[in-house]
Order: C-alpha cells, then sequence, then structure tokens
C-alpha cells in the first residue's frame, strides 16, 4: 500500500475489473483471471477486496431477505389456506366423481347390451338372407325328388337343369349345395335311366299292342272302302233320288288305330335324351330296339298255314309295327327317319313275301286262300294308305293266285271224281216237266224231238254231264273269287278265267277221266256213254264262253282271239275217250282170242264155226248195237279197229312160232271161222260205211286162206309182183312160214306116202317151197 | 302149241237189276270192290284161270243185266252157259221172290243139264236182312241146287261159290267124257284116241253149247 498513493488507486480499480470478470464471465475465463491476480503479487490485496465483495454482497442479502420476510409469510398463511380448500375441492371432486362413475356404469351397461342386441340383430339379417338364397334351391330338389317320384322325368329335368344352372351357383359355400351338385350327375343318369325304363316298357307293350293296332288299321281300312263303295253306290243313287242325306259313317270318326297307343313314353324319352344331349344314342336304341322287335314280328308262327287265325295274327303284328313306325316318323321328331323306315320296310317286304309264300303254299284249302288273299288284300290297301311300296305284296298275290288255282283243280279233281264215280252212265231219264226243267236249268241242251216226246223222256247224255257242266262253271265262280279287287284289268281276268278253265279241263277232267278209263269195272258200254257225254259237253263249249264273257263283261268278240284254245275244253277228254273204247274193244277181243282152242291137227273141219267166234261176233253184234247212240265216225273207228284187230290176230295165230304144224282140217275150221267174221263184217255192224271198207280188213287173211285152200300156186307165182294180182297181199314169207307147217302136219299122216298122188302132192310142195324161199330171199333183199 | 287152258267152262249170272251180279264177278275177277252202283248194260263178260285138281280150268263169266230191257239181249246167252248162278238180295224180299221167275227163264232158255247155285249175296249187311238164310237153303232144295250166302262187298264166299260151281261142271263133264270116251274106244280107231282125250273137254264143251 504503501508505494504511491497514485499506485494504490490504480491498483484498487484492476481488482475491480477483476471481479468483475469474474462475476459476469464463464469458468474459462476464470484461469486467466486466477494468472492475472497470480501475475500481480497483489493477491493480498485483491483478497482482501474479494472479502469486501463478499461482504458487500451478504449486506445485499441481508436487505433483501429484510425487505421479502413479510411477503413471504403472507405467502405461506395464504399457501395453508389453499391447502385446505384444495383439501375440499379434493373431497368434492371425489364426490363429484363417484357419483359420475354410478351413472356411467348404467350407461355402459345399457351401452353393452346395446352392442349385443345390434350384435344378434345382424346376425338374424345375415341369417335370414343366406335362408332366402337356400330355400329356392332345396324347394326346387323337392321338387325334382316329387317329379321323380311321380315319374315326370322331363319336368324334373328341367327343374334339375334349372337347379344346375341357376340356382345351385348361388350358393356354392353350403355342405348341402355341393351334395346337390355332387348328385346332380347321378340324379341325370337315374332319369335317363328311368326315362329308357319307361321306353322299354313302351316298347314292351307296343309289342302287345300293335297285332291289335294291326288289327284295328285294317278294320278301318275295311270300313273305309265300304264307305267308298256305299258313297260310290249312293252318288249313282243320288242320281236318281237327290234327296239322299249326308253319310252317318262321316260323322262318328273312331279312334284312329295308332291313338291306341300312348306314344308318351317315347316322346318323353326323346325329349329327355334331346336335352341331355345324347338324343342319337337315343335313336341308335329306339332304331335297334324296334329292328329287332320287326325280327320278331315277322317271325311267321309255326302253325301259320293251318288256319286264317294265324295268318291274321301274323299280319296284324306287321302291320300294327310299321303303322306305329309311321305314326313315330310323323310325330317323333326325327326318331324314325325315312330312311330308316324304308330300310326296315325292305327288309320286312321280303321275309313277309317269303313268309307268306312258303306258308300259302302247304295250303290246300281254298277257302282258306280266298282268306288270305282278302286278308292280304286288306293289308295292301292299309299299308298303301300308310304310305309304303306294297308293289312286291301285289306280286305275291298273283303266285297266290296261280297257286289257288292249281289247289281249286286239286279240289276240282275230287269233284269230277265224285261225279264220274256216281254216275251210272245210264242217260239221264226224266218222269216229269220238272225233272226235265231242271236237267236243261243245269245244262244247255235243246232238242226238239226230245221236247215234244212223251214222258219219261231220255236224254242222251248220263248224269255226269250236267253235273261236270255246273262244276266247270263252279270252277269258273270260284276263280273268279280270287279275282275280284285285284285290279285286273277285263281282259287280264277273262283270260286268266279261260287259261284256268282250259287247264281244268283239258288236265284235271281229262286226267280224271282217263283214270276211270283204268279201272278194270269200266264196262266198254260205259265208255261208249262217256264218249257220248264228253261230246254234249263239247257242244256246251260255246255256253260256257259266253257265261265266261258275261261275268267278265268281255266283249264276246274277244273270244275270237283265243277261240282256237277254247275248243279245246272238251276235246281232249272226248278224244281220251274215243281211243279209249278202242282198247278197250281190243282188250275184249283179246279175251274171247284168248280162249282160241284150235285142234292143228284136225283131220275134217267141224263145220261150223268155233265156239269163240260165234260168241265173239255175237258180243261184237250186241255191243255195236249199243254203238247206235255214239258219233258215227267214233262208231266206225272203233268197228274199223275190231275188225283190223281181229284179221290180224287171226293171220297171227297162223303163223305165229307156238304152232308147229297145221293139218288142212285145221286150216279150214280157221277159214271157217274167218267166213263167220267177214259175214259179221259184210253185215253193216254200224252205219255210215261205205260197202266192203271193213271187209277189206280181211282181205290179207282172205288171200292167204283162199291160196292155200286152192292151192294155186302157179297163179300166185305168175301174178306175183302184180298190183292187180289175186294174191297181191300175201307175202312170200307169210306163204312160206304156212307152208312149211302144213308139210309139218303132212309128214305124220305115214299112210299118205304110199300113194302116187300124195307122193306128187309132195313133190310139188317141195318145188313151191323153193321157190316161195326163192322169192322170199330176193323180197328181202 | 301149249294150250293156257284144260277146260273153258261159260257161267252165267243173272238175279234181278241191283242184287250185285257185277260186284259178285267184280271181287272173283279182280278181288276188288266198287261201291257206286253203276248198272250193267247189255252184257259183259270177265275171264279168270283157276285151278282145280292140277287142271287149268278158264272161266269165262258173262254178266247180264238185270234189269228188264236187257233181257232178249241177256236170254240169247243162256244157250252157251254150263253154269248158271242165280243171285238174290238177302236184304231184298223181292229179289228173292224173282228167283222163281229167273229159273223158269233157265228153263225156257238154257240147255236142260246146266249147273245151277243159288247165291244170297249182301249177306254182310246183317241189320236190313229180310231174307233169312234157311229160306234160301230150303229154296235151292226145291230146285236141287247148291246155295251160298256170299258178300262181294266182304269178299265171303265169292271164291268158294265159283270154285263149287266150277267143280261141279267139271265132274259132270268128266263123267260124260268118260260116257263118250268108251264107245269110240270100241269104235277102234285107235290113232286118233290120244287125241281125244288130250283135247276133249273142249270138245265136248263146245258140244253142250251147241
Amino acid at each position: 500500500m504503501s508505494q504511491n498513493s497514485m499506485s494504490v488507486v490504480n491498483v484498487a480499480s484492476k481488482h475491480e475489473l477483476l471481479l468483475f470478470e469474474l462475476e459476469s464471465t464463464d469458468a474459462g475465463n476464470i484461469g486467466l483471471v486466477i494468472r492475472a491476480i497470480y501475475d500481480g503479487q497483489e493477491h493480498q490485496q485483491f483478497m482482501e477486496k474479494l472479502d469486501d465483495r463478499v461482504k458487500s454482497h451478504d449486506k445485499d442479502i441481508e436487505r433483501m431477505c429484510n425487505h421479502h420476510y413479510q411477503g413471504f409469510i403472507d405467502s405461506i398463511r395464504e399457501l395453508l389456506q389453499v391447502r385446505s380448500q384444495a383439501q375440499q375441492l379434493n373431497n368434492e371432486v371425489l364426490e363429484l366423481d363417484k357419483r359420475i362413475m354410478d351413472t356411467a356404469a348404467g350407461v355402459i351397461a345399457k351401452g353393452e347390451e346395446l352392442v349385443k342386441a345390434r350384435k344378434v340383430e345382424n346376425n338374424m339379417a345375415a341369417a335370414v338372407d343366406s335362408l332366402t338364397m337356400c330355400l329356392p334351391v332345396l324347394a326346387a330338389y323337392a321338387k325334382l325328388q316329387r317329379q321323380m317320384k311321380d315319374k315326370r322325368y322331363y319336368p324334373a329335368l328341367k327343374t334339375l337343369e334349372q337347379l344346375e344352372h341357376h340356382d345351385l351357383p348361388k350358393i356354392t359355400n353350403y355342405r348341402f349345395s355341393s351334395q346337390i351338385t355332387q348328385q346332380i350327375s347321378v340324379l341325370r343318369e337315374n332319369i335317363k335311366d328311368a326315362s329308357m325304363s319307361d321306353l322299354r316298357d313302351f316298347l314292351e307293350n307296343i309289342r302287345k299292342y300293335s297285332p291289335k293296332i294291326g288289327e284295328v288299321a285294317m278294320k278301318h281300312t275295311a270300313e273305309q272302302l265300304v264307305n267308298e263303295a256305299e258313297i260310290i253306290g249312293r252318288k249313282k243313287k243320288r242320281q236318281a233320288t237327290p234327296q239322299s242325306n249326308i253319310l252317318a259313317g262321316d260323322t262318328e270318326e273312331e279312334l284312329s288305330a295308332q291313338d291306341l297307343m300312348d306314344f308318351s313314353p317315347v316322346y318323353r324319352c326323346m325329349h329327355i335324351y334331346t336335352v341331355l344331349r345324347e338324343s342319337d344314342t337315343f335313336k341308335a336304341y329306339y332304331r335297334q330296339q324296334r329292328k329287332q322287335q320287326a325280327r320278331l314280328v315277322l317271325q311267321p308262327p309255326n302253325n301259320m298255314h293251318e288256319s286264317i287265325v294265324g295268318y291274321q295274327s301274323y299280319i296284324h303284328g306287321i302291320l300294327g309295327f310299321f303303322v306305329v313306325e309311321d305314326h313315330i316318323l310323323n310325330t317323333g321328331n326325327g326318331l324314325a327317319t325315312r330312311s330308316y323306315l324304308e330300310e326296315v320296310w325292305s327288309m320286312a317286304i321280303s321275309k313277309i313275301v317269303n313268309a307268306l309264300r312258303t306258308n300259302s303254299a302247304y295250303c290246300t284249302d281254298a277257302t282258306l286262300i280266298l282268306k288270305i288273299k282278302n286278308l292280304l288284300m286288306l293289308f295292301n290297301t292299309t299299308l298303301r294308305n300308310y304310305g309304303y311300296p306294297v308293289s312286291q305284296l301285289w306280286e305275291l298275290l298273283q303266285e297266290i293266285r296261280v297257286h289257288y288255282n292249281e289247289v281249286l283243280m286239286q279240289h276240282w279233281v275230287q269233284v269230277f271224281r265224285d261225279i264220274l264215280d256216281e254216275d251210272s252212265f245210264l242217260p239221264i231219264q226224266v218222269s216229269s216237266q220238272a225233272e226235265y226243267d231242271h236237267v236243261l236249268g243245269s245244262f244247255p241242251y235243246h232238242d226238239e224231238a226230245l221236247q215234244k216226246a212223251e214222258f219219261p223222256k231220255r236224254f242222251p247224255f248220263s248224269a255226269m254231264v250236267p253235273k261236270v257242266y255246273q262244276q266247270v262253271k263252279e270252277f269258273i265262280y270260284a276263280c273268279l273269287k280270287f279275282s275280284e279287287d285285284l285290279n285286273l284289268t277285263q281282259t287280264e281276268v277273262d283270260e286268266m278265267i279261260r287259261k284256268s278253265t282250259n287247264l281244268l279241263l283239258t288236265r284235271t277232267f281229262s286226267g280224271c277221266l282217263s283214270s276211270l278209263f283204268r279201272k278194270p269195272s269200266l264196262a266198254l258200254l260205259q265208255v261208249v256213254q262217256i264218249i257220248i257225254n264228253t261230246g254234249y259237253l263239247e257242244n256246251s263249249t260255246k255256253y260256257l264262253e259266253e257265261f265266261v264273257s258275261n261275268i267278265t263283261g268281255t266283249p264276246h268278240e274277244g273270244q275270237l282271239s283265243c277261240g282256237g284254245v277254247q275248243s279245246a275244253m272238251f276235246r281232249v277228254a272226248r278224244e281220251d275217250a274215243e281211243r279209249q273204247i278202242c282198247d278197250k274193244l281190243k282188250r275184249k277181243l283179246d279175251e274171247f282170242l284168248e280162249l282160241e282152242n284150235y285142234d292143228w291137227n284136225l283131220a275134217e273141219p267141224q263145220g261150223h264155226a268155233s265156239s269163240f267166234i260165234t260168241d265173239l261176233i255175237a258180243f261184237l253184234q250186241s255191243i255195236f248195237m249199243c254203238f247206235t247212240n255214239l258219233p258215227e265216225e267214233v262208231a266206225q273207228v272203233a268197228c274199223k279197229s275190231a275188225c283190223s284187230h281181229i284179221a290180224k290176230s287171226i293171220q297171227g295165230i297162223l303163223i305165229s312160232d307156238d304152232v308147229k304144224q297145221i293139218s288142212m282140217g285145221a286150216l279150214q275150221q280157221v277159214n271157217l271161222d274167218t267166213i263167220q267174221c267177214e259175214q259179221f263184217a259184210a253185215s253193216e255192224p254200224v252205219v255210215g260205211l261205205p260197202e266192203g271198207v271193213l271187209l277189206q280188213y280181211f282181205a290179207e287173211l282172205r288171200q292167204l286162206l283162199d291160196l292155200f285152200m286152192s292151192l294155186d300156186w302157179p297163179t300166185y307165182f305168175h301174178d306175183y309182183g302184180h298190183e292187180s294180182s289175186k294174191y297181191n297181199l300175201v307175202t312170200p314169207n307169210t306163204a312160206l312160214i304156212l307152208l312149211e307147217k302144213l308139210r309139218e302136219s303132212d309128214k305124220k299122216t305115214v299112210f299118205s306116202v304110199l300113194k302116187k298122188s300124195e307122193r306128187d302132192k309132195k313133190k310139188l310142195l317141195e318145188t313151191v317151197l323153193k321157190q316161195l324161199r326163192q322169192l322170199a330171199q330176193t323180197t328181202q333183199q | 302149241m301149249a294150250k293156257t287152258y284144260d277146260y273153258l267152262f261159260k257161267l252165267l249170272l243173272i238175279g234181278d237189276s241191283g242184287v250185285g251180279k257185277t260186284c259178285v264177278l267184280f271181287r272173283f275177277s279182280e278181288d276188288a270192290f266198287n261201291t257206286t252202283f253203276i248198272s250193267t248194260i247189255g252184257i259183259d263178260f270177265k275171264i279168270r284161270t283157276i285151278d282145280l285138281d292140277n287142271k287149268k280150268v278158264k272161266l269165262q263169266i258173262w254178266d247180264t243185266a238185270g234189269q228188264e230191257r236187257f233181257r232178249t239181249i241177256t236170254t240169247a246167252y243162256y244157250r252157251g252157259a254150263m253154269g248158271i248162278m242165280l243171285v238174290y238180295d238177302v236184304n231184298n224180299e223181292r229179289s228173292f221172290e224173282n228167283i222163281k221167275n229167273w229159273i223158269r227163264n233157265i228153263e225156257e232158255n238154257a240147255s236142260a243139264d246146266v249147273e245151277k247155285m243159288l247165291l244170297g249175296n249182301k249177306c254182310d249187311l246183317a241189320d236190313r236182312r229180310q231174307v233169312s238164310k234157311q229160306r234160301g237153303e230150303q229154296l235151292a232144295v226145291e230146285y236141287g241146287i247148291k246155295f251160298m250166302e256170299t258178300s262181294a262187298k266182304a269178299s265171303i264166299n265169292v271164291e268158294e261159290a265159283f270154285y263149287t260151281l266150277a267143280r261141279d261142271i267139271k265132274a259132270k263133264t268128266e263123267k260124260k267124257l268118260k260116257e263118250a270116251s268108251n264107245p269110240t274106244k270100241s269104235g277102234g280107231h285107235a290113232l286118233r284116241a290120244p287125241e281125244i282125250s288130250r283135247k276133249p273137254p273142249v270138245w265136248l264143251a263146245r258140244c253142250s253149247i251147241l
């Protein structure tokens, strides 16, 4: 302090600064301050200064404290006051809070309840929604089940469709829906199967009913035909009586044949399969089934040929089948196509034709054939009405017609046989006008003389003539029966009848006659009557022709064209009968000639004819007496053949190898017999023969006998070869044979050799023999 | 020449129309029967060869029409007959009564030594019989001829009847032949004798006809 007063003031200021520095600056500067203090050696001073400073501050603090004390006390007092108030407030608040708490709890509870309720409400709404979604499905499903149960498969299928495409997609997330979805295909199969089984039932039924359908269809056709006929008839009548009313038949329309059958299963099935897009399968199935049925139907029953019932059921079955097919074709939406039906039909028609042909061929009953024909006619018409081509059946009918005619002929064989068996071959004798008229009624015969004759009258022919004539007419009627409604032209019918009738007479009747001729019991005179009969029958041909023309309606000139054929009707029979009479006569003569009993060693003739010759001639005489009512030519021919036969036979006996030797006496006996025969020949046994014609047949025998009786050898040799020769008919050969037999006989007479004349005679004989041999050789060369 | 027979007998069938003469003959000649009645017209004959004691006998049997209108034709054959069958129908009284008339016819027209036989035909129809067998036998005894009931239809006694008649004729013929041949032998035509013995039946038969 000491240094200077001025230095003392400086030092004091400097500290003041430092202090300030200390107070105002921060700790970083502290070091510098400290350094500054330490650097100046006055730190003591500074210490003092610092102390001073602290004392000043203390004094400030004291003053300050003194100054704020009251305020502080007041504040505390106030604070204390606040404390109690705060307490109170707190209580109040607590109470309030409690009260609030109480109130809020109720609210909260309600609120929670409310939330819950809302939740339930929501859930319910959702459930209702879901259910509304599901119900249609279930309803549809139920409906489906019901429809299935009711076998209403088509609606069922529709429902199923709906279910599948419309309802189910909306509710995929349910188990039941997925189940249903899975079931759909199964159900569909079920429907398919069910409808198929329905179809099968249908097919079974149709098989059962188709004969009935066929029957009804044919019945309708028949009625229709009758109606048409009536209409035509009425139209004709109407022209006369215009007031005729409308047909009653039109009003009562009956069910048509196909209505008998319920076709709905087929349609349903078809629909179902179409819906299922399997219509092709179905069509194929249907057609196959029906084809099989067709095969069954076309199988004719085993005993079909026995009765018409067999044919009927066969025809009805077939017809039923095709009526049904036709209906299916028209209504079945392409289930049956035209081509399918044509195929089935063409298969069927050939089988039908075959079956009918085979079966009808067995048939030998004309009435049955007629019935078959009528059946087939109706069958044809019905089929044609349904649009099937039936030309083959027409052909079959033609065949059956031929067969029918055959059968008729077979039948008439019996008829003719019976007539011929029954006939007495005696001329019909009538004792009253009624009987006379009866005969004339059945046979066209006009004879003035007979007309005028007294009763009892005698017709020239026997009972078989009118009977045969009637039967031929019957036959023509029977023939005609078949050609009725066969749509043949009159000319065709006419030709057919003429042909058949010709065949009947030329083959059947003639056949019956010739079998009659073969009967040993048939006597010669009966053959005569048959010839007479056939003659009258032949004359009746023109009436038969007229008869045919009348019923066929062909103009009369038509017969001219086949007139040549016509006249053959009975001619064959007559010609046959005429041949028979010669044969029969010859056979009878042979029986006589077999009785020939010549004694070839006879020395002297008996002086009269042999008994067999007298018998024979007597027999011939009585026979030819009966021949007077034969047509002259026939009697002439028979007589000629008889004479020729006798002459040949006698000559045959003479030159027969069995006869080794002939005595002159025996030859004279033969001569005697021959003379008898010649007398008979000359006696004009039948009228109308030129004189000598019959004798001509004995000429050769006569010449031979004359030659040997007179031994006129010189003349024979001299005139040999000349036309005018007395012995021009005697051949050297015959003469030689006979002469050798005479020589044989002569050899036995031993005694004759002794006589000279006999020796000469013998020599002559040898010479003649030699010459004859030469002559025979030259003629042979 | 080998003869086809040793004897030739001519037989005649007579009786009313419809008694079955033709059927009897038909049965005998053809062994057959025809139900339909065909009246015989005029006359007809059948020939059948039978064997009697190793002899071939030809029977030429004439079948006559029973109807009156053929009487003239038929009576002409009576003379040649060596045996006559009188036929009646046992079911037809009238035909039996008419036998008397037929016998008279024979007496008038046939040769005296003709063999006769009475046949009651159609004996198979027992229920319609009108003539008893006894009556037939009695009638036969009256005339001293043989009797048989026959049926052509049932083939009863037809063969037997014809054989019987043929046998009787043969016996008669042979008896006559013996009588005839004895004087011939004594007559001394020794050379002809064998010839005659070979042939005579026929020869004699002819005689009887003529």
